[in-house]
């Protein structure tokens, strides 16, 4: 049992869908020796299949308490090829005149970016930034037969010990966010690590530093003061993902506001339905989503009103420290 | 949970349980009495058996193997293992053991290439202690087993286990192994020096009896791990 628990909050309104996350991630840990078809951090765009291709459809995770033993391990084009574009040839060598992959994409980790659901204008989208959610319950560990995963005592963080790891793969099966991966060139699993050795130094995670749009916050579960608990606890405007897959996830999630912008009705008129319906988002995040939502708008009308809210304070979370409690 | 689900998890759990008191009988019953199950182990001088294919495998005895789904050591192991049978042959030439085994496999599964591949595999099991008294099913943590793992991909490991979970590699250059397609499957060789040293494996030096247990897992079917097929008690070889 983790004696404390790091936890993270990403604030959905905020997520610009630049990427940057992914980049610090890719150029840390996953660009060489195998991992290269590997995000351990990737944002989707929802609605959309995501990455791997269907992972909610993968299965896995708990039902009523029992792990669940039906879940899949994705097939590799379900991540996506790992193409090359002819960058230097056409740009520097002169040869030939259009840059292009070297195989024939199908599928990648943003492949159906941007395409939400909907018609113009009344479509909609938004960001979802995914990582190891660093589970209090973790399915990767209670399918592990050889005890190859287990939870950082000092901080809750999940990690995959490669040396007891002998490339079973229930881990793969058993997580139902599709976030523990096979290394075909060294025959084990791997996954999110939490930048542990950037951790144990107070610095935060190079996918929470590098955040463009400053939408992510870490800290400890136990600390009040953090904005982890504020959001979490006492405001209840974080919400954790698909908590019904019983693995009691650390990444929550301040939904995206749903009734902005307006939708237009037949007339040109603005109309007063939700522009994302509340049961899409419900689905994700389950039944505190309405409470939050509202929350969220009160807190946002008062802003506009130029009112004090501390709930937009800590969500524009000003300075690092105000973000990052390590 | 609905009824009939609750049943099908009562009746799943009581197969479970008459299983695991098979087991234990099966177990109890090996260490009581010699295990009637034998393999005759031809010894002879200056022989290469190393190949499948070697003429020396004609002359040797071969004993048909019945197999059985492993009980699973874990909840997330399941599933049913294909191979039904496997035909072992043991020859002792010089200082050395050559363990054959052929079995049917319609697919050669020799390379993971994708996330979802799993090769071909069979291991033979002995007692550390060389004692019938110790668990099959890879050993405690007080009686070792040492597993002679051969795989479709062209490695072989050297394990010793002390109980479900814990099998470990222990580099030994000594074990050496050969596989190839037949008509039906598989024929492989796995073969060691009798002696070894305590940390590396079981010794077979001076041994008139040895027990030996098999298995055998394929690829095509995601089998790896606790998914096998394999004896549930100890046959015996006899020098």
């Amino acid at each position: 049992m983790s004696q404390r628990q790091l936890a993270y909050v990403f604030d959905l309104n905020k997520c610009i869908g630049c990427h940057t996350c992914t980049m610090a991630c890719k150029q840390l840990w996953t660009n060489r020796d195998g991992r290269e078809y590997m995000y351990w951090n990737n944002v989707e765009t929802r609605p959309g299949k995501g990455y791997p291709k269907n992972w909610e459809q993968k299965g896995g995770g708990f039902k009523g308490g029992a792990l669940q033993t039906d879940g899949k391990i994705p097939p590799k084009e379900d991540y996506g090829g790992v193409w090359e574009y002819n960058l230097e040839e056409v740009l520097l060598q002169g040869k030939g005149n259009q840059v292009v992959p070297h195989e024939k994409p199908t599928w990648g980790v943003n492949w159906d970016e941007d395409e939400g659901k909907g018609e113009f204008p009344n479509d909609h989208y938004f960001y979802l930034p995914r990582i190891c959610n660093h589970c209090s319950n973790p399915a990767c560990l209670a399918a592990c037969p050889r005890k190859a995963i287990y939870k950082r005592p000092e901080d809750g963080l999940v990690v995959l010990d490669q040396e007891r790891c002998k490339g079973y793969r229930y881990c793969v099966k058993a997580c139902p966010y599709g976030k523990v991966y096979f290394n075909l060139q060294t025959q084990k699993s791997e996954k999110c690590i939490g930048c542990y050795p950037r951790v144990e130094k107070g610095v935060p995670p190079a996918c929470v530093a590098q955040c463009v749009g400053k939408i992510r916050f870490v800290g400890y579960r136990d600390d009040k003061d953090g904005p982890i608990h504020k959001l979490v606890e006492q405001w209840k405007v974080a919400l954790p993902l698909h908590a019904e897959y019983g693995t009691e996830p650390n990444v929550f999630y301040v939904p995206p506001m749903n009734t902005t912008p307006l939708v237009f009705e037949e007339d040109g008129r603005l109309g007063d339905k939700p522009r994302i319906p509340l049961a899409d988002l419900e689905a994700l995040f389950g039944p505190g989503t309405k409470q939050a939502l509202e929350t969220l708008g009160r807190e946002m009308q008062k802003r506009r009103e130029a009112k004090p809210s501390e709930l937009t304070e800590i969500l524009i979370g000003y300075t690092n420290k105000d973000r990052y409690r390590l | 949970m609905n009824p009939s689900n609750l049943m099908k998890q009562l009746v799943a759990l009581a197969i479970l349980t008459s299983t695991a008191a098979t087991v234990g009988l099966a177990a109890t019953a090996v260490q009581a009495a010699p295990a009637t199950k034998t393999i005759r182990v031809l010894s002879v001088a200056g022989v290469d058996a190393a190949s499948p294919d070697a003429a020396i495998w004609k002359k040797a005895p071969a004993a048909q193997v019945a197999l059985q789904p492993a009980f699973p050591g874990h909840g997330s192991i399941v599933g049913t293992p294909v191979a039904e049978r496997l035909t072992a042959q043991v020859v002792r030439a010089g200082d050395r053991l050559f363990v054959k085994l052929a079995w049917n496999d319609r697919t050669a599964n020799t390379a993971i290439k994708d996330t979802g591949q799993f090769v071909d595999g069979a291991a033979v099991q002995f007692p550390v202690n060389g004692k019938a008294s110790t668990t099959p099913f890879m050993g405690d943590p007080v009686n070792a087993v040492n597993v002679w793992h051969w795989l479709a991909n062209g490695h072989t490991e050297n394990l010793v286990a002390k109980g479900f979970g814990t099998s470990t590699l222990v580099p030994f250059e000594g074990l050496k192994s050969t596989g190839v397609r037949t008509d039906s499957g598989w024929a492989v060789v796995l073969s060691r020096s009798l002696k070894v040293k305590s940390d590396e494996g079981a010794s077979l030096q001076g041994k008139s009896t040895m027990p030996i247990a098999f298995a055998v897992w394929d690829g095509e079917n995601q089998e790896r791990d606790g998914l096998k097929a394999v004896t549930l008690e100890w046959w015996q070889l006899k020098f």
